[in-house]
C-alpha cells in the first residue's frame, strides 16, 4: 500500500503528526502500523524544475519542426545566460505551445525526471542546430508523469513564473510503501485517509474524517434531464449493497494535472477525468467504483436501460477492460442488463460499457462484493486489480453512500456533470453507526493481555483518536468502531487496537513464571539425537533430502507410485510423489558426490515416510507417518577394488551398532514371504534379493539392509561398491541397554575352533549352535564370549567352506585350564558333527 | 494386480503370461496389444477416460517393473550369506570397518535444532515433531483461517490429489503451526492442573515455490507455545529476547512490528538488533543494524476456543521462525539450496 504524505497531509491539516520529520514517522509506522518496504522522496525527483511563462516564440531559422522560445522565469534561475529583457532561451520542438503560456522548465543542471532510477540526464546550455537552448521544457513522459510526450505540459494551477514546480503540485512529498500483508484484516487501510488516521492515532493525536465521509450524506438534486435506469440486485447475499446513479451533461476530458500527479505518485495511470475521479476515490477511501456510459448501457439493453446483479448464465462470455475475453465461472459475480453481462462486479469491468472520450452520461456504481467470492474469481481467471486487492479484505458496506455523494459531487465540479436521477440504494442500514456491534470490555482484561496498567481515560483517549465512540462506565468501556472498521467484532480486537496506539514497544518485558517440576523431553527427537552422534561418529555425513520425489526416480528402483501420495499443484517436475522410502533419495546423491572426487563416504537421513492408505494410530483423519533411517555407503570403483567382500557387510556392520540385536534377526530377502505387508514390499524393492536380508523384529518387517539391484544400479549410475539399509525408528527405541558383566578375577582361556561346513549353511545357524552347546557345557560361573575368526572357502571345493570362531572362557571362582577348555569344544564339535555335519578342521 | 476394466484384465493376462517366453524382455511394452489399448482412449466417453487411462498406466507401470525384475535377475550377483559378519576369504585386516570419525558429521541444521531444543528445555518448554502431511482443518480452519480467506493465498501451499474423509486435498504444511491445535489439546489437562502448556514444535515446511539462492521449498521452522493464566505481550517479547541473548549469548535489543496472522492478535514481525555488528551495520543486517527473524502473537481466541481452551481464563502467545536463516547466518551460508543438496563438500565443512 503506497501512502502519500503530501496527499495525507491535506486530510490531517491540523494534526502535527503527519508534519513529523519523515524518519521518526517512518520508525513509527514500522513499530505500530505494520512494515514499511520503501520509502519514495519524490521531492529529490522533481527539484529545481521551475515554472516559466512563454512570453515569445518564433521558428527556428535552421529546423523545420523546432522553435526558439524566450520564457520569463521569474528571474529565479542562477547562473544562466539571460537576454536585455532577463529572459532566458530555449530551443523546443513541441507544437502546443503559445505566447502567454505557463510551462515546466527544467534549467541546465537539473536532471529530466524520466530519467531518474535509468542514466540521469543531466541538462546544460547548449546549441541546437547553432541556437543555444538552456535546458528544456518538458512533456509528461519527461516528467515522469504519464506516457504522453504529445506536446508540453501545460500548467493548470494557480502558479506564477518562478514558482517551484513540485511545491505547487506537491511533488515534495515522501511515498511511504507498507507492507499489505499487514494490512489483510484492515481494509480502511487501502486508502489514504485511513492510513492518515493511523499515523495520527499513534501520536496520539485525534484524527477527524472529511465532513463529507458520513453515513448519510446529502446527493445532489437531479438537474440534468432524467435519465431511467432500473437496478435489480438478484445476489442480495454476495453483494450486500449495491448503489448507483445517473448522471447526465457529462464532459470528459483530461483531469487537472494535480489529480493526475496524485494518481502517479501511488501507481495509477491517468485516463479521463471520470475514470481518474472514481480511482482517486478509491485510492482515497479504499472504495473502489465503476463508471459506465449510460448510453453504451442503454443500447445493450431492452426497452429500459438496465443493471442487473447475477450469475453468469451458462457459456456466457464477456469482454474485459483489458481486452481478454474470458467464460467466468458460474459463482463470478455479474452485472449485467436484461440483455447480456456488461462487468464483473468488483473484478473487472466490461470493455462494452467503457466511458470513453465521447461518452455524454454516465452510470456511477458503488457496490459492496463479497471479499471470497472476489478472491475466487480473481484467482480463477488470474485477474488482479486495484478493486480486488480492496474488495478482497471485506470493504465496510457502511461507506457507499459517502463515497458515491462526493465522487458526483466532483463530477459535476470536474465533467460538468448533473445528476439525473436519485440515487438507487438497496440497503436501507436505518440507525446503524457500525459494521459489528459495539463490544464492551473492561480495563482489566486489555491490561492482563497486554501487561499494562491503563486506565479507562487513557484507553478512551487512544480510541478516539481514530475516531471510535467511547463510553465509560467504571472500569468498563463500550467500544463503538467507526463505520469504516470492519475488524473490530470482540474483545480481542480492542486489546490489539489498545496495545499499538499505546505501542507494542512499551510494553513490560518480564518472563512467564513456572515451577521447576522439569520438562520431558520429547523421546523421538533425543533418540534422533543419539543415532545422529553415533553415526557422525562413526564417519558417516547425515544429509537431508527432499520429501518429495520425481515418478522418476520411483520408477528407476522398482517402486510403484500407485502407493505414493501424489502432489497435485507442485511448480517443479521434480516434486510429484511423497516418498515410499528414503533410501531412493540417498542413492540419488551418490553419483554427483563420487564425481565430486569422493572415494569413499556413508550418507545417513532420518525422514518421515507415507504410504497411502495408511492412517495415523492416534488421528485417523490423517494419514500415518513413519520416521526411518536409512544410510547408504559407497566407494568409487578405483577404492572398491581395495575394499574386500561384499558392500553388504560393511552396511550390516553400521547397521548392527543400532539393532536391539536381542531379539531382531536378518532374514534373507530372496524367498522373504511379506505375506500382506505391501508396504514391506515396496521397502525392499531397490535392494538385490541374494544379498540383502529382511529385518525381521517381533515377527514385523522393520527394514532392509543389502545392495542394489543391477537395474537401479545402471538406472541411477551408482558404483559397484554401494550397499545400504533402511529401518523404522521405532524398533530402534527398543534398542536394549548396555549390559554390563563383572570381570572374573582369574585368566580367561581363548581357544579357536573351526568348521567345514556345507557352502549353504548360514554362519549364523553353526555359530548359534555352538553358542548354545557351549552355554549347556560350560562350567558354572563362566563368563563366555564367542567370536567370529574367518570365513574361507578353498578355491578346489566350492562345495565347502571353513569357519573359525574363537571362544573366549573364563570363570568367577577359579583358574580354568586349557585341557579343560579343549575338552569342552570337543564336545561341542562332536555334537556340531552330528546335528550339523559339520567336520572339525 | 487386479484390473476392472475387462479389456485391460484380458490383455494384462496374455502379456504376463507372454513375458517369460521373450527373449529380449523390453519387448513386451511394445506390444501390438498395449498400443492398442493406449489408441482406444480417444475413441472413449469423455467421463471414461481418466479411469481408463489411469488403470492402462497401472498396466505398464507393472510390465515396466517385471521387465525391469527380470533384467535384474540376468546380471544379478551370486548370493551370499546374509547371516554373516564379513564375506568368505577377506583377510583379517579386510573385515568391514566404519570410517574414520574425522569424517562424519551432523547436518547443521539438525545441530542448530539440538542447541535450540536444549536452550527451550532449560527454558521449561518440552517439544514435539510437526507433521509433513496435514489436513486441511489443522492447516488453516483450527487458526482461524475461514474457508476462503485471502490469508490462505499467503502460504503456496503444496496439495495431493488424495483427499480426506471430507473431500478436501491433504497439505503439506507451510507452516509449523499445523500443529497448535493438537499440542493444545494434548497438554490441556496441565492447565486444568495450574501448569502451564510450554511446547516447541520443529518441523520441515513446505511451500510450493521456485527455488533460488534465498528460496527452497522445504525448509524448517521451529514454533512455540506457551498458554497459561495471566500470560501477555510482555511475556512473549521478553521470552524471545531471553531465548536470543541465550542463542547469541550476548545482550541484544528487540523490537516488533505489527503484523497479521489470523490465529493470532496482535501479531507481530519481532526483529533483533544485529549480534553480528551490534547494530553498527554489516552485510548480514543489510545495514539496517536489524534482523527480522519470527512472526508471533497473543494466540487468538478462536484458537484456544478450537482447542477446547476457554480464552476468558487462559491467554497465551506463539511464534514461528525458520532455522535455515540462522545457520545461514551464523555461518555466511551464501545459499539455501546446499542444505537440501547432500553435497559432501558442504557437510564435510561440518565434520
Amino acid at each position: 500500500m503506497k501512502a502519500s504524505l503530501r496527499w495525507m497531509q491535506w486530510y490531517a491539516k491540523d494534526s502535527a503528526a503527519l508534519q513529523a520529520p519523515i524518519d521518526e514517522m517512518a520508525n513509527k509506522i514500522g513499530a505500530q502500523l505494520g512494515a514499511i518496504e520503501g520509502i519514495e522522496n519524490l521531492g529529490e525527483k522533481y527539484q529545481g524544475i521551475i515554472i516559466a511563462k512563454i512570453v515569445s516564440l518564433v521558428d527556428h531559422p535552421d529546423a523545420d519542426r523546432l522553435h526558439v522560445v524566450m520564457i520569463d522565469d521569474g528571474g529565479v534561475a542562477q547562473q544562466v545566460e539571460r537576454d536585455a529583457d532577463r529572459h532566458i532561451q530555449v530551443v523546443c520542438g513541441a507544437q502546443n505551445l503559445y505566447v502567454g503560456m505557463l510551462v515546466p522548465w527544467l534549467p541546465p543542471g537539473a536532471v529530466v525526471p524520466e530519467s531518474i532510477g535509468k542514466e540521469p540526464f543531466v541538462l546544460e546550455a547548449r546549441e541546437l542546430r547553432g541556437v543555444k537552448s538552456n535546458g528544456m521544457l518538458a512533456s509528461a513522459r519527461e516528467l515522469a508523469l504519464g506516457s504522453d510526450h504529445s506536446g508540453i505540459v501545460e500548467i493548470d494551477a494557480d502558479a506564477k513564473p518562478g514558482d517551484d514546480f513540485a511545491k505547487i503540485y506537491e511533488l515534495d512529498d515522501y511515498i511511504i510503501d507498507i507492507e499489505n500483508k499487514m494490512f489483510t484484516h484492515r481494509p480502511d487501510l487501502f486508502g489514504q485517509l485511513g492510513v492518515a488516521r493511523e499515523i495520527s492515532g499513534i501520536y496520539r493525536q485525534a484524527f477527524k474524517s472529511p465532513e463529507w465521509y458520513q453515513l448519510r450524506p446529502q446527493f445532489p438534486q437531479p438537474t440534468a434531464e432524467k435519465l431511467p435506469c432500473e437496478v435489480r440486485n438478484e445476489l442480495p447475499e454476495l453483494v450486500p449493497r449495491f448503489t448507483a446513479l445517473v448522471m447526465g451533461n457529462i464532459t470528459v476530458k483530461p483531469s487537472p494535472l494535480w489529480m493526475q500527479t496524485h494518481l502517479l505518485r501511488v501507481g495509477v495511470r491517468p485516463i479521463s477525468n471520470i475514470v481518474d475521479l472514481t480511482n482517486y476515490y478509491m485510492l482515497l477511501t479504499g472504495q473502489p467504483l465503476h463508471a459506465y456510459d449510460y448510453d453504451k448501457v442503454k443500447a445493450l439493453s431492452g426497452e429500459t436501460p438496465t443493471l442487473i446483479v447475477r450469475y453468469p448464465h451458462q457459456g456466457e462470455k464477456i469482454v474485459l477492460l483489458n481486452g481478454k475475453t474470458i467464460e467466468p465461472r458460474p459463482e463470478a459475480i455479474m452485472i449485467a442488463t436484461d440483455k447480456q453481462a456488461i462487468g464483473i462486479g468488483g473484478v473487472m469491468g466490461g470493455a462494452e460499457t467503457e466511458v470513453d472520450d465521447n461518452t455524454k452520461n454516465i452510470i456511477l456504481e458503488c457496490a459492496t462484493f463479497d471479499m471470497y467470492s472476489v478472491r475466487r474469481t480473481s484467482m480463477t481467471h488470474g485477474l488482479f486489480t486495484d478493486a480486488v486487492t480492496r474488495f478482497n479484505k471485506g470493504q465496510s458496506p457502511l461507506q457507499n453512500l459517502a463515497v458515491l455523494a462526493k465522487v458526483a459531487e466532483d463530477v459535476s465540479r470536474f465533467a460538468d456533470g448533473k445528476a439525473a436521477g436519485t440515487v438507487y440504494d438497496d440497503n436501507e442500514i436505518g440507525d446503524r453507526q457500525w459494521v459489528h456491534p459495539p463490544v464492551p470490555v473492561t480495563t482489566s482484561f486489555v491490561n492482563e493481555r497486554l501487561g499494562l496498567t491503563l486506565n479507562a481515560d487513557k484507553m478512551k483517549q487512544l480510541l478516539e483518536a481514530v475516531e471510535f465512540d467511547v463510553t465509560v462506565n467504571g472500569e468498563v468501556l463500550t467500544v463503538t468502531a467507526p463505520f469504516w472498521r470492519t475488524d473490530i467484532e470482540q474483545r480481542e480486537d480492542v486489546v490489539e487496537e489498545i496495545g499499538r496506539l499505546y505501542g507494542f514497544d512499551h510494553l513490560p518485558l518480564v518472563l512467564p513464571l513456572r515451577v521447576i517440576a522439569p520438562t520431558r523431553k520429547d523421546s523421538l527427537l533425543e533418540l534422533k539425537r543419539t543415532i545422529r552422534a553415533q553415526l557422525a561418529k562413526s564417519g558417516a555425513n547425515e544429509v537431508l533430502t527432499y520429501s518429495f520425489v520425481h515418478g522418476n526416480l520411483l520408477d528407476k528402483v522398482g517402486q510403484d507410485k500407485s502407493h505414493a501420495f501424489q502432489i497435485s499443484n507442485a511448480i517443479s517436475p521434480d516434486l510429484q510423489y511423497y516418498r515410499l522410502s528414503l533410501t531412493p533419495s540417498l542413492l540419488e546423491k551418490v553419483h554427483a558426490n563420487i564425481k565430486a572426487g569422493y572415494d569413499k563416504f556413508v550418507f545417513f537421513e532420518m525422514g518421515r515416510v507415507h504410504y497411502k492408505g495408511e492412517v495415523d494410530a492416534a488421528e485417523p483423519e490423517v494419514p500415518n507417518e513413519d520416521d526411518h533411517l536409512s544410510l547408504v555407503i559407497a566407494a568409487a570403483d578405483k577404492t572398491a577394488r581395495t575394499q574386500a567382500g561384499a558392500p553388504y557387510y560393511a552396511a550390516k556392520k553400521y547397521l548392527l551398532r543400532l539393532l536391539p540385536d536381542a531379539d531382531a534377526y536378518l532374514a534373507p530377502l530372496k524367498g522373504f514371504d511379506f505375506k500382506d505387508d505391501e508396504w514391506g514390499r515396496q521397502l525392499c524393492m531397490p535392494y538385490d534379493p541374494n544379498r540383502s536380508a529382511v529385518i525381521v523384529w517381533n515377527d514385523l518387517t522393520w527394514g532392509i539392509v543389502g545392495e542394489f539391484k543391477s537395474s537401479v544400479v545402471k538406472a541411477l549410475k551408482l558404483p559397484v561398491h554401494t550397499a545400504g539399509f533402511e529401518v523404522g525408528l521405532e524398533m530402534l527405541r527398543h534398542a536394549p541397554h548396555k549390559t554390563y558383566r563383572p570381570l572374573p578375577r582369574f585368566p580367561k582361556v581363548d581357544q579357536d575352533i573351526c568348521f567345514k561346513v556345507s557352502a549353504e549353511m548360514p554362519y549364523r545357524t553353526l555359530h548359534d549352535f555352538v553358542a548354545q552347546k557351549i552355554a549347556a557345557l560350560q562350567p558354572e560361573q563362566s563368563m563366555v564370549s564367542l567370536s567370529p575368526v574367518d570365513i574361507y572357502q578353498r578355491s578346489d571345493d566350492q562345495m565347502h567352506k571353513q569357519i573359525t570362531l574363537r571362544v573366549s572362557i573364563a570363570n568367577y571362582e577359579r583358574t580354568l585350564t586349557d585341557e579343560e577348555v579343549a575338552k569342552l569344544l570337543d564336545e561341542v564339535a562332536a555334537a556340531a558333527k552330528g546335528t550339523l555335519h559339520a567336520e572339525r578342521v | 494386480m487386479i484390473y476392472q476394466d475387462p479389456k485391460i484384465a484380458a490383455i494384462a493376462e496374455t502379456l504376463k503370461a507372454r513375458l517369460p517366453e521373450l527373449e529380449v524382455k523390453a519387448e513386451i511394452l511394445k506390444a501390438v496389444e498395449l498400443r492398442a489399448l493406449f489408441d482406444a482412449i480417444p475413441l472413449l466417453p469423455t467421463d471414461q477416460r481418466a479411469a481408463y487411462g489411469k488403470e492402462l498406466n497401472q498396466l505398464r507401470g507393472e510390465l515396466q517393473r517385471s521387465v525391469a525384475e527380470y533384467e535384474s535377475q540376468a546380471d544379478a550377483l551370486p548370493g551370499i550369506d546374509v547371516t554373516a559378519p564379513f564375506d568368505c576369504n577377506v583377510p583379517l585386516d579386510g573385515h568391514p570397518a566404519m570410517l574414520p570419525s574425522e569424517y562424519g558429521s551432523k547436518h547443521p541444521l539438525m545441530a542448530e535444532l539440538e542447541y535450540v531444543l536444549d536452550i527451550f528445555y532449560r527454558m521449561g518448554f518440552t517439544a514435539v515433531e510437526s507433521r509433513e502431511i496435514d489436513d486441511d482443518y489443522h492447516m488453516f480452519s483450527a487458526l482461524n483461517f475461514p474457508e476462503g480467506h485471502p490469508a490462505r493465498d499467503d502460504y503456496d501451499t503444496f496439495m495431493t490429489v488424495e483427499t480426506d474423509k471430507n473431500g478436501r486435498q491433504y497439505i503439506a504444511p507451510a507452516h509449523t503451526s499445523t500443529m497448535q491445535n493438537r499440542v493444545l489439546r494434548k497438554y490441556k489437562p496441565d492447565l486444568e492442573n495450574g501448569k502451564p502448556i510450554a511446547v516447541v514444535i520443529p518441523g520441515r515446511v513446505f511451500r510450493n515455490e521456485d527455488l533460488d539462492a534465498r528460496h527452497e521449498h522445504t525448509f524448517y521452522q521451529l514454533e512455540g507455545v506457551y498458554v497459561g493464566k495471566g500470560i501477555h505481550a510482555g511475556n512473549l517479547i521478553a521470552t524471545l529476547k531471553t531465548f536470543l541473548q541465550e542463542y547469541y549469548q550476548k545482550e541484544l535489543d528487540v523490537k516488533t512490528q505489527p503484523f497479521y496472522f489470523p490465529f493470532t492478535e496482535p501479531s507481530f514481525e519481532f526483529a533483533l538488533s544485529c549480534p553480528f555488528c551490534d547494530k553498527r551495520g554489516c552485510n548480514i543486517c543489510s545495514y539496517s543494524g536489524w534482523i527480522e527473524l519470527l512472526g508471533c502473537g497473543m494466540i487468538h481466541p478462536n484458537v484456544l476456543r478450537a482447542a477446547g481452551i476457554d480464552p476468558e481464563v487462559f491467554t497465551g502467545f506463539a511464534w514461528g521462525g525458520g532455522i535455515e536463516r540462522l545457520v545461514m547466518m551464523k555461518y555466511g551460508i551464501e545459499d539455501i539450496r546446499h542444505f537440501e543438496s547432500a553435497k559432501l563438500d558442504f557437510l564435510r565443512q561440518f565434520s
